[in-house]
């Protein structure tokens, strides 16, 4: 994210899954020009495991070229794991809808923006995708 | 008390974790109508007790059958188990991010139906039930779209626990060290919400640390757990007496 003029905004909002033996590494660029004064940049990071064997990372790289801008980055670290599963499977949820409802869950603040036919596609594919990576 | 149908039998029950045995032999039946205490040392295998019975995978029985209304659920995944009417409330419950509370209990809700052979009900008259069984145990609508149990309080989280109780209806539920954590007023909702709940032809195991629970729910019979198994039953009384002399007095008698 390249910010050059007054005042300007964005957001960075970046979701990563990992199961299985996966690794998910975050690499962000955020620069603001001497002369983008009063520019805002918040990033916000989530990563969701699968399993004790996967791995998210997160590398943030802001540089700040001036003194008057306000820059946020956030990061956080989900799991679901063993215990998680069994809470649900103990209220008689199946391990597919558990996931299910968990990753639309993790996935819903990007998804909501998404046009809604495209939404509903990118979650049922999400599950699929998924199916089977627990337990 | 009046019918002697075995809801749960479990017998000679030996369960492991990670090759180390906690369950050695565990005998214990529970009729309709009955409520049991199960008290014992930490580390007695009182919540591997209640995980088994559940189905938690990382279980693994050894030997013995854990009957349920007659037939062996030793088979059957953890969903079926609570499909058949097992409920276990946990002793430190779960947070589940992104997933709202409303949603989670409406899909618990409705997967039971579903296993009846039921029509599901859809979100508004499922709020119109939930907020029924939300005054049993004095809870805000709020509770509701709020993540499940993120960020709740101990109080709120075994809240929590007595209303998916109290929603799924369940034949037999274990409630894992439900009061432990709770203040004075807290413990009295949740008494009250597990009174109401109990009928003739329901069971509940209390897993418990204090009298003070059995002070507000009385229980028929009282166990003491030891080193995987039980090592004395008794009346309510039996409570009182461990209170003042601790377990060390029945090592003793040994």
């Amino acid at each position: 994210m390249i910010h050059i003029g007054k005042n300007t905004r964005s957001r960075i909002v970046s979701k990563g899954i990992s199961t299985g033996k996966s690794k998910n590494s975050y690499r962000g660029f955020v620069n603001i020009n001497n002369k983008a004064i009063g520019a805002r940049n918040y990033s916000q990071c989530d990563s969701l495991l699968i399993g004790n064997l996967s791995n998210a990372n997160t590398f943030p790289l802001i540089s700040v070229q001036n003194s008057a801008t306000k820059i946020e980055h956030e990061a956080s670290t989900s799991k679901i794991g063993e215990e998680q599963i069994f809470y649900f499977l103990q209220r008689g949820i199946s391990l597919e809808k558990a996931i299910e409802l968990m990753i639309s869950g993790f996935c819903r603040e990007v998804f909501t923006e998404l046009p809604l036919e495209f939404a509903e596609e990118a979650d049922r594919l999400l599950s699929l995708k998924l199916e089977g990576s627990v337990g | 008390m009046n019918s002697e149908t075995p809801i749960l039998e479990i017998k000679n029950l030996r369960a492991c974790i990670d090759n180390i045995e906690i369950l050695k032999n565990l005998d214990l039946t529970i009729n309709k109508g009955e409520i049991h205490a199960i008290m014992g040392p930490n580390g007695s295998g009182k919540s591997t007790f209640s995980k088994v019975v559940a189905g938690h995978p990382a279980y693994k029985v050894l030997n013995g059958d854990i009957l349920f209304n007659g037939k062996s659920i030793l088979e059957l995944e953890p969903e079926d188990r609570s499909h058949l009417g097992i409920f276990l409330a946990f002793q430190y419950p779960i947070e589940i991010p992104g997933v709202s509370n409303e949603d989670f209990l409406r899909l618990a809700y409705n997967s039971k139906l579903k296993s009846q052979n039921k029509d599901e009900i859809d979100p508004i008259e499922f709020f119109s039930l939930i907020n029924k069984k939300l005054q049993i145990i004095n809870m805000a609508p709020a509770f509701l779209s709020r993540n499940v149990n993120e960020g709740f309080s101990g109080g709120e989280k075994k809240r929590n626990e007595i209303l998916q109780m109290a929603l799924l209806d369940p034949e037999l539920s274990i409630l894992d060290e439900t009061d432990s954590g709770l203040d004075i007023d807290a413990l009295k909702i949740i008494s009250q919400g597990i009174n109401t709940f109990m009928t003739p032809d329901k069971a509940i195991i209390l897993i418990t640390h204090y009298q003070r629970l059995l002070d507000y729910v009385k229980p028929d019979y009282i166990h003491v757990m030891q080193d995987g198994k039980i090592v004395k039953t008794g009346t309510a009384e039996l409570a009182k007496e461990l209170e003042q002399k601790g377990y060390e007095w029945l090592k003793k008698k040994d």
